[in-house]
């Protein structure tokens, strides 16, 4: 207490911490610097020519070869045309199911409810390690190798697992006499479902569908033991085709002492990126509870 | 389960269960149940789903680790020897060990450091900065999981990699290496990946949890004269605990379970040096198609998750805010 300078009015109960502050400010800005280094690496070298890629590692080249992302779009833009309808189709199926879900356990009342919702809730427990390869099986046999349902019904049949999880709470916080007058206009349950519960239940949805679209787009494993054709393939299996091509030659003519590949492929990934860019900046509130839910459906 | 008994009952649907009078129980539930078959109706497509897609899969797992499994081939039982053969295998202990390793290292990078970011930030004062730090906390989980990780392949390249580079210009390129390629090295270059480690869910999950504890907690701790490390120790980190439990868990599941990262940088290799369990039942299944063997290790680390996950709810209890005035 003997160095305070009160160069703030602060309350007297309060010690002035400025040098804590400051020490605090350098530690995380230099932490948050560190951690963006691959992303201004990623960025800078997108713009680069082979030349620039070789010599020029940190800095930025000008002029910002802007071709590599007109290069980059004609190797990636069919995987993620392929990504952007498979989440498309199955968020659609995936809010659909849970909304109804979570509608029902929020709001009906019938027996072994409580069952029927943990029998759900239980597969939260379910660690995929346990069901990859069996189910890579079912698909096989059910003829689901290599075709795109089989990326969307993951979403479809296991999107609505912590979607009615996280609806039936989400719908459980409407007030109940919203439902109690539509009931008397006499509203179906279908009607309940569509014209009272949607519109209030529209921040839930959001989350979740961002929380699945960012799962779809990075989904890798399952792409890539399931889809065998290029033209139906995934974008994050793709980009890594396309990374083992630019290190070991292979597709588009590659080879691999060519450094001229690599800037298109930086520009690669970062068209890929942003499509979650895009959700950020739209949808910026959900995309954090999406994240963040993420970590909850463990 | 009473599906097909609900279609029949559309006729005389009337008015979807209210009041119904007690009579023997058995009886009154399965009327209530009759009464409610819109509910059972509208679950039936999620439940048929669910069945085929989700309950399936897992339990046929359990089942056909004890058999000889691949496809189009009829499946054969062969008891524990997948277990056997497993266990002793003279790669096994290496792969266990570098699970445990990197498991204890996904607590420390997953857990531990991102809790002192987030108390770091959450005590700033000025708000701005903070909204600011949030968000520069947020940009690098704008890129995909695949990139990151064919970003960091990049990073460690023995020829075109920014570390190597790096050395070099320090003058001290004697010490550039093939880090992924290195069996000294390249664990720990998977383990290094994403340093400093402090932009992921975690940091957010963390400072959600210190955003709920109360402003009077704070000011309390602070008349005491309660602040700093003691302040950390003694409040932050017992109010967090349940954020704490839940990063651990996540920790050991990815410690246990995940090995994308590795399939891409090393593929487990030089040699067995960044094997892991989860990555030999990939290779067991997709390589040799010894399906039946990678669902023993599957069953194998559900057994090792579960345990882990049982024992730090056993031993990690939350406090619980109590202000006594």
């Amino acid at each position: 207490m003997s160095t305070t300078t009160s160069t703030q009015a602060a309350p007297s109960t309060r010690r002035p911490l400025r040098y804590y502050q400051i020490g605090s400010h350098l530690f995380i800005t230099v932490m948050l610097l560190l951690s963006l280094i691959p992303t201004y690496l990623l960025i800078t070298w997108s713009f680069k020519n082979g030349l620039q890629y070789r010599w020029e590692r940190w800095a930025i080249s000008f002029p910002l070869r802007w071709r590599n992302y007109a290069a980059a779009w004609d190797i990636v833009g069919d995987y993620m045309i392929n990504t952007i309808i498979v989440a498309i189709i199955g968020l659609m199926g995936m809010l659909l199911l849970s909304l109804i879900g979570g509608y029902v356990f929020a709001r009906m009342d019938f027996p072994f409810r409580e069952t029927l919702y943990y029998a759900i809730i239980a597969l939260l427990m379910v660690p995929w390690v346990l069901s990859f390869i069996p189910a890579y099986m079912v698909y096989v046999r059910l003829g689901l190798l290599n075709t795109r349902l089989a990326m969307i019904i993951p979403e479809l049949a296991g999107g609505p697992i912590f979607g009615i999880f996280l609806m039936r709470a989400f719908i459980a916080g409407i007030p109940e006499e919203l439902f109690e007058s539509a009931r008397c206009d006499g509203a179906g349950v279908l009607d309940l479902i569509g014209r009272i519960t949607l519109p209030l239940s529209l921040p839930g949805l959001a989350t979740l569908a961002v929380l699945n679209f960012i799962g779809v787009w990075n989904s890798f494993l399952w792409p890539l033991v399931m889809i065998q054709d290029d033209e139906k393939q995934m974008i994050a299996v793709g980009l890594y085709k396309l990374a083992r091509s630019a290190t070991y030659g292979g597709v588009a003519g590659w080879t691999s002492q060519d450094f001229s590949v690599w800037g298109p492929l930086y520009a690669g990934y970062v068209i890929a990126s942003l499509p979650l860019v895009l959700l950020f900046i739209v949808l910026g509130k959900f995309y954090v509870e999406g994240l963040v839910d993420s970590g909850l459906k463990v | 389960m009473t599906e097909g008994t609900e279609s029949l009952e559309q006729g005389n649907k009337a008015d979807a269960g209210r009041t119904i009078p007690a009579r023997s129980r058995e009886f009154s539930t399965w009327q209530a149940m009759r009464r409610s078959w819109q509910a059972y109706a509208l679950l039936a497509p999620i439940f048929i789903l669910l069945l085929i897609f989700n309950y399936y899969p897992p339990i046929l797992g359990l089942l056909r680790a004890f058999y000889r499994w691949r496809p189009g081939v009829e499946a054969s039982f062969v008891g524990l020897q997948h277990f056997g053969v497993y266990f002793t295998s003279p790669e096994t202990p290496r792969e266990l060990f570098n699970m445990f390793k990197l498991l204890a290292f996904f607590f420390f990078s997953g857990a531990v450091i991102p809790f002192i970011m987030a108390v770091l930030i959450f005590r700033i004062r000025d708000t701005e900065s903070k909204e600011l730090y949030r968000l520069f906390l947020i940009i690098p989980m704008l890129v995909p999981l695949i990139v990151v990780i064919l970003l960091w392949k990049q990073i460690y390249d023995p020829n075109l990699g920014v570390i190597n580079g790096l050395l070099e210009q320090f003058g001290v390129g004697f010490l550039a290496r093939n880090w992924l390629g290195d069996t000294a090295t390249a664990l720990y270059a998977i383990m290094f990946m994403g340093f400093p480690w402090v932009s992921g869910v975690g940091t957010l999950i963390y400072l959600g949890g210190l955003g709920q504890i109360s402003e009077s907690i704070f000011d309390a701790c602070e008349v005491d004269g309660c602040t700093g490390l003691r302040r950390t120790l003694q409040i932050d980190l017992p109010l967090v605990l349940g954020q704490v439990r839940l990063m651990t868990i996540l920790a050991v599941i990815a410690g246990v379970t995940s090995f994308q990262t590795i399939l891409v940088l090393t593929d487990g290799g030089p040699g067995f040096a960044t094997m892991v369990p989860g990555l030999t039942m990939f290779h067991k299944a997709f390589r040799t198609q010894q399906f039946g063997y990678a669902a023993s290790i599957g069953m194998v680390l559900f057994v090792i998750t579960f345990a882990a996950t049982l024992a730090v709810n056993r031993t990690v209890h939350p406090a619980v805010e109590d202000v006594r005035h």
